[in-house]
């Protein structure tokens, strides 16, 4: 195109610049992969995400209270594989990318989240209150059953669904 | 002693000093804002080279170990002295008429050709291969476009002087005072040839795309001025803008003088300062990319030369043929 | 405010940028370059240009993940670049390693090295989000001036 009708399309329309800084943004696309968010209720324990994990940002320990999730942001890669092999999507990226942030947070600027240590209703034992991976049973288990599975031990999760019928 | 105070004022104050410099910034602060709007993009605040020359005074000033340091800090002081010092022959129609004594055109395209000196003498005292690559395509841009002007002027000087006189004028007072009456020079059609050749001489004088080569900031890392920090750089800086109000003002004053006197004459020659600075400058950086060396060497030794040298041969054929 | 504070106001108004590329994969650096020359972004509102030269910089963007070789020149650099200075580490690859955190051949975090002040992780982060680091920069900075 002409040069000179650029200029003449510039001037007449303005500047395409986004206020930002100096205004709120224009809002990010959805699918935007930004900030890790973990949700730990629905999360099921697998650990596929700390093996997908390209740059090891997300880790996994075992402490006193229970199953720990870690991600740090500033080793993160923003790549989805995480989000894209957790079955349960329980870690998912959000659209958040104003991570910004001074040396001094440089620690800070992490997901965390806890899978707390259960004891078994069963057996007494201890357990992590895991989400049961249970999307393939048939009868497909009540609310009931479901919050009784939860509370058990893997060993004592075999036995319930195995007592309930039709193998899972 | 009676002529020293009107001397001090115009060179501190108006039209040297203060004004030029402070013209000279908003010359450039509108340049680049222009040049950002014409992108489609905001741009800095208009005053931003002057925020750019109080940040340098706060910075440390340093200079390499191997440099040469009395040439490498004489430098920027030298260009920006000469600037200072051209700003006073530079006629602004109607407002000042330099002194018959300091009002020369061979002394003012001498004086214009000391910046394109300091910046080689920055470049090559810096110890810095980047400063030396920079020194020689400044040498290479400085040989390019000093024929030209020399040949302009020798043009404008035949023409004026011939016609009102029998030998060419180089004083710049009379030329200005011809083009009141006879009507400017960018309306005869013998210095058409010139007028283009100057068009193509300011942006190489200043420094601008497509010419920009020995400051080229992507190739040799800003050329001369690799090495400079802190108040020497604003020191270039000050040349820079200063040398911007004697180029357009030279044009101003060899092709278009306003007949007006007084506060529209002041006016006026703002406007046509601008007017020049947005379309030959800031237009023409913004729509063209930077020329190699050797392609704005050739051009410049092919077509502005010629053209300016046929302003020269038509001046002195149609003078000499015709009575005045 | 004395004098000297308003001109130091004025002088943090015009803050000139250096990138300084540590054996980066270029995506940052790329996201740099768009925040100067793509009108969405443009970075010369906050008065900075990208300048050529390290001499002229007052924010230095360090992108990359310091490999071994580029080690001592990287630093070399940096010592060229005048005070007061502000450095600002782009992308995930300086702060702590990014994707290539356990290589033979890399030396970050870059902390160990430069004194960094502002961080700005993402693979690479938004134009938008590199302006806002610079902002950040910027308020550093005038503090140090």
């Amino acid at each position: 195109m002409n040069f000179l009708t650029l200029f003449v399309r510039n001037l007449r329309h303005g500047p395409y610049t986004d206020p930002f800084p100096f205004a709120p943004p224009a809002p990010a696309p959805k699918r935007l992969r930004g900030r890790i968010a973990f949700d730990a209720a629905i999360c099921e324990g697998c650990l596929l995400c700390e093996k997908v994990c390209p740059s090891g940002a997300i880790r996994f320990s075992r402490t006193r209270d229970g199953l720990a999730f870690d991600c740090w942001h500033d080793t993160c890669v923003f790549c989805g594989s995480c989000e894209f092999y957790c079955p349960t999507r329980a870690v998912y990226t959000t659209n958040e990318w104003r991570l910004a942030h001074v040396e001094a947070e440089k620690f800070t600027v992490a997901e965390h989240g806890l899978i707390p240590n259960i004891v078994c209703l069963d057996c007494g034992g201890k357990g992590l209150d895991t989400a049961p991976n249970v999307s393939k049973v048939r009868p497909p288990l009540s609310a009931d059953e479901l919050a009784q599975l939860r509370g058990r031990c893997p060993k004592c999760r075999n036995k319930f669904l195995r007592a309930r019928g039709k193998p899972s | 002693m009676s002529n020293l105070l009107p001397l001090l004022i115009a060179a501190l104050l108006f039209p040297g000093g203060l004004f030029a410099l402070a013209f000279g910034l908003a010359l450039k602060g509108a340049d680049r804002r222009v040049a950002a709007r014409l992108q489609g993009r905001v741009g800095p605040p208009l005053a931003q080279p002057l925020f750019d020359l109080i940040k340098l005074g706060f910075k440390r000033m340093m200079a390499p170990d191997a440099a040469c340091e009395t040439v490498f800090f004489a430098a920027p002081l030298t260009g920006a002295a000469a600037m200072l010092l051209a700003i006073l022959l530079v006629p602004i129609s109607g407002v000042y008429a330099p002194a018959t004594l300091t009002g020369d055109l061979i002394v003012l395209i001498y004086l214009l050709a000391i910046p394109g000196v300091a910046l080689m003498l920055a470049g090559s005292s810096s110890s810095s291969p980047y400063g030396a690559i920079g020194f020689s395509r400044e040498m290479s841009m400085m040989i390019a476009y000093e024929g030209p002007i020399v040949l302009i002027a020798i043009a404008v000087g035949l023409r004026v002087g011939m016609a009102s006189g029998s030998s060419p004028t180089f004083s710049l007072v009379d030329i200005v005072a011809y083009q009141k009456s006879h009507g400017a020079l960018l309306f005869d059609p013998v210095m058409w040839p010139a007028v283009v050749a100057f068009a193509f001489f300011y942006p190489a004088n200043l420094g601008i795309v497509p010419f920009d080569i020995p400051e080229a900031e992507t190739e040799v890392l800003e050329g001369p001025l690799l090495e400079y920090s802190g108040p020497a750089l604003a020191l270039f800086k000050v040349m820079s803008a200063i040398k911007a109000v004697v180029v357009l003002g030279l044009g101003v004053a060899l092709f278009m003088p306003l007949p007006f006197t007084g506060l529209i004459a002041l006016v006026g020659w703002i406007v046509q300062m601008l007017a020049l600075m947005l379309i030959g400058v800031t237009a023409l950086r913004v729509g063209t990319g930077r020329m190699r060396i050797d392609q704005a060497f050739v051009f410049f030794l092919k077509w502005p030369l010629a053209l300016a040298a046929l302003s020269v041969v038509a001046a002195a054929y149609l003078t000499v043929g015709v009575a005045p | 405010m004395t004098v000297l504070d308003r001109l130091k106001d004025l002088a943090a108004r015009s803050p000139w940028i250096y990138r300084i590329n540590s054996g980066s994969c270029n995506g940052c650096d790329v996201e740099c370059a768009t925040t100067a020359l793509i009108p969405r972004y443009d970075v010369e509102r906050l008065g900075c240009q990208y300048c050529g030269s390290p001499r002229h910089a007052d924010i230095v963007l360090i992108t990359g993940p310091l490999t071994i070789h580029v080690l001592g020149p990287a630093q070399r650099v940096f010592a060229e670049i005048p005070d007061p200075k502000v450095t600002v580490a782009i992308g995930v690859c300086p702060i702590s390693g990014g994707i290539f955190r356990e290589s033979y051949s890399i030396c970050a975090p870059i902390d160990k090295y430069f004194p960094v002040d502002v961080n700005v992780p993402g693979c690479p982060p938004r134009p938008q989000a590199i302006l806002e680091g610079v902002a950040k920069a910027i308020a550093i900075w005038r503090e140090r001036l």
